[in-house]
């Protein structure tokens, strides 16, 4: 009886707290307890990263040996590749829409910020970065790294941490393109499986080492951002869409730093 | 009360999960040292205890998470009806019955947490989970589950060994 007494009593009052915590009441409590808690985190992590990194590395050493060959193969490649480029003087006209882009987004803003913690849930991909709403930092922002390749998108902020959501998440839709074919498609996240692009014409031709990028469709992201590559291409002649596996660009699991790009602002489309 | 001296490290532990973690996946998930902690705790000690010590840590573990406040503490709940089954039905071997309980709280933690993200508009692919999510992670909190329960079996007869000699010193 007094097992089932508190079972009531706790259960009732962690509801309240999710809907406390929905409404945004808890978010002071939030920010005051992250404040506490992530220097001792950065700490943890600190003092773990040795050994995570050993395990890491027994653990994917013979991925690391075909990575390797591949990225070898794929530098050879891209060494010619730049070559041809330099030759045709910029011409290609790929380059000359991403340079348009680049041209019409001049005053980009970005913040740099610093990766505190990963959510330890095993069905969310999430970051939570040092900068908040006090630094200008809102809620549909785009994040990117380092390298200039999306990471996320900020899906809340309090008032000195915020929370990115990764393209990695399963509740995660970029609206993406691929650059060589300009075929369209939706980059979705999944449950440990990586990236996925959805909804590419049947008759649109993708390979694998194809450059994905954002089409800017929608006006959640801004134009032609790095996402990553073509790793295979999966889908029967008689399917009405193919679906490609995406290599994400950016280093996801290894985030040390990353930008919020706080002059983009989001457009959330309403149907008419 | 003397468990609340533990409260400390049990909210330590919910820490040092947040932290690190993910850092440490195997099977494509992260164990849950809290869970498998706090079941260990009510196996060997009763579930009275872990009563007061489920919802500190519950919420503080969600304090420092993306996760709405409760949804640990819901999550964490069935830990205290599974410890009161074997309560009743006590058993010889007190190991086993620790590994099946916690296989069975790291099942129920993650449906109801799925419910709550689900009611929050956060939802996970249901269909997926139970292969890729619901099954790993218990495997793996069972696979860790001698490590937290032996300190806490230790602790336990230490303190039993060491009560009845200061009744007498008193």
């Amino acid at each position: 009886m007094r097992t089932l007494v508190w079972l009531l009593v706790v259960g009732l009052v962690a509801l309240v707290g999710i809907v406390l915590s929905q409404l945004g009441a808890l978010d002071p409590l939030k920010n005051g307890a992250l404040t506490v808690a992530s220097p001792l985190e950065r700490g943890l992590r600190t003092a773990a990263s040795p050994a995570a990194d050993f395990l890491d590395n027994v653990a994917d050493r013979q991925d690391l040996e075909e990575e390797n060959r591949l990225l070898r193969q794929q530098i050879e490649e891209l060494t010619a590749e730049i070559a041809d480029l330099k030759e045709a003087q910029f011409t290609a006209a790929d380059l000359a829409e991403l340079a348009e882009v680049e041209e019409s987004r001049p005053d980009d803003q970005f913040l740099v910020t610093r990766v505190i913690a990963r959510d330890p849930s095993n069905l969310k991909e999430r970051l939570a970065i040092d900068r908040g709403s006090s630094d200008g930092v809102s809620e549909g922002m785009v994040v990117m790294s380092e390298g200039g390749s999306l990471v996320g998108v900020i899906s809340k902020a309090l008032d000195d941490f915020a929370w990115v959501t990764l393209i990695t998440d399963p509740n995660s839709n970029v609206n993406a393109m691929v650059l060589e074919s300009r075929a369209q498609g939706v980059v979705s996240g999944s449950l440990h499986d990586g990236l996925s692009m959805d909804l590419i014409p049947q008759e649109a031709e993708v390979e694998p080492g194809d450059t994905v990028a954002t089409s800017g469709l929608g006006g959640n992201f801004p134009q032609a951002l790095l996402i990553g590559q073509v790793a295979a291409v999966r889908g029967e002649p008689q399917d009405m869409f193919k679906k490609a596996e995406v290599e994400p660009a950016a280093s996801l699991s290894g985030l040390e730093n990353v930008l919020v790009l706080t002059s983009f602002i989001a457009t959330r489309l309403v149907s008419p | 009360m003397r468990y609340v001296l533990f409260v400390p490290l049990i909210l330590f532990v919910a820490l040092a999960q947040v932290a690190t973690a993910p850092y440490f996946p195997l099977l494509g998930v992260t164990a849950n040292p809290l869970l498998v902690l706090l079941m260990c705790w009510a196996m060997v000690r009763g579930p009275k205890e872990t009563m007061v010590l489920i919802p500190l840590a519950g919420i503080f573990k969600d304090l420092i998470t993306t996760d709405p406040v409760g949804t640990s503490v819901l999550a964490l709940l069935p830990i205290v009806p599974l410890a009161a089954v074997r309560e009743r039905w006590p058993t010889e071997s007190e190991f086993l019955p620790t590994l099946t309980a916690v296989a069975a709280a790291s099942v129920s933690y993650h449906l109801l947490y799925m419910m709550v993200l689900t009611a929050v508009g956060d939802g996970p692919p249901w269909l997926q989970s139970p292969m890729r999510v619901i099954l790993p992670a218990a495997l793996f909190n069972a696979l860790i589950t001698p490590i937290l329960y032996l300190p806490v079996r230790w602790a336990t007869t230490l303190s039993e060994m060491v009560r009845p000699g200061l009744r007498v010193a008193g």
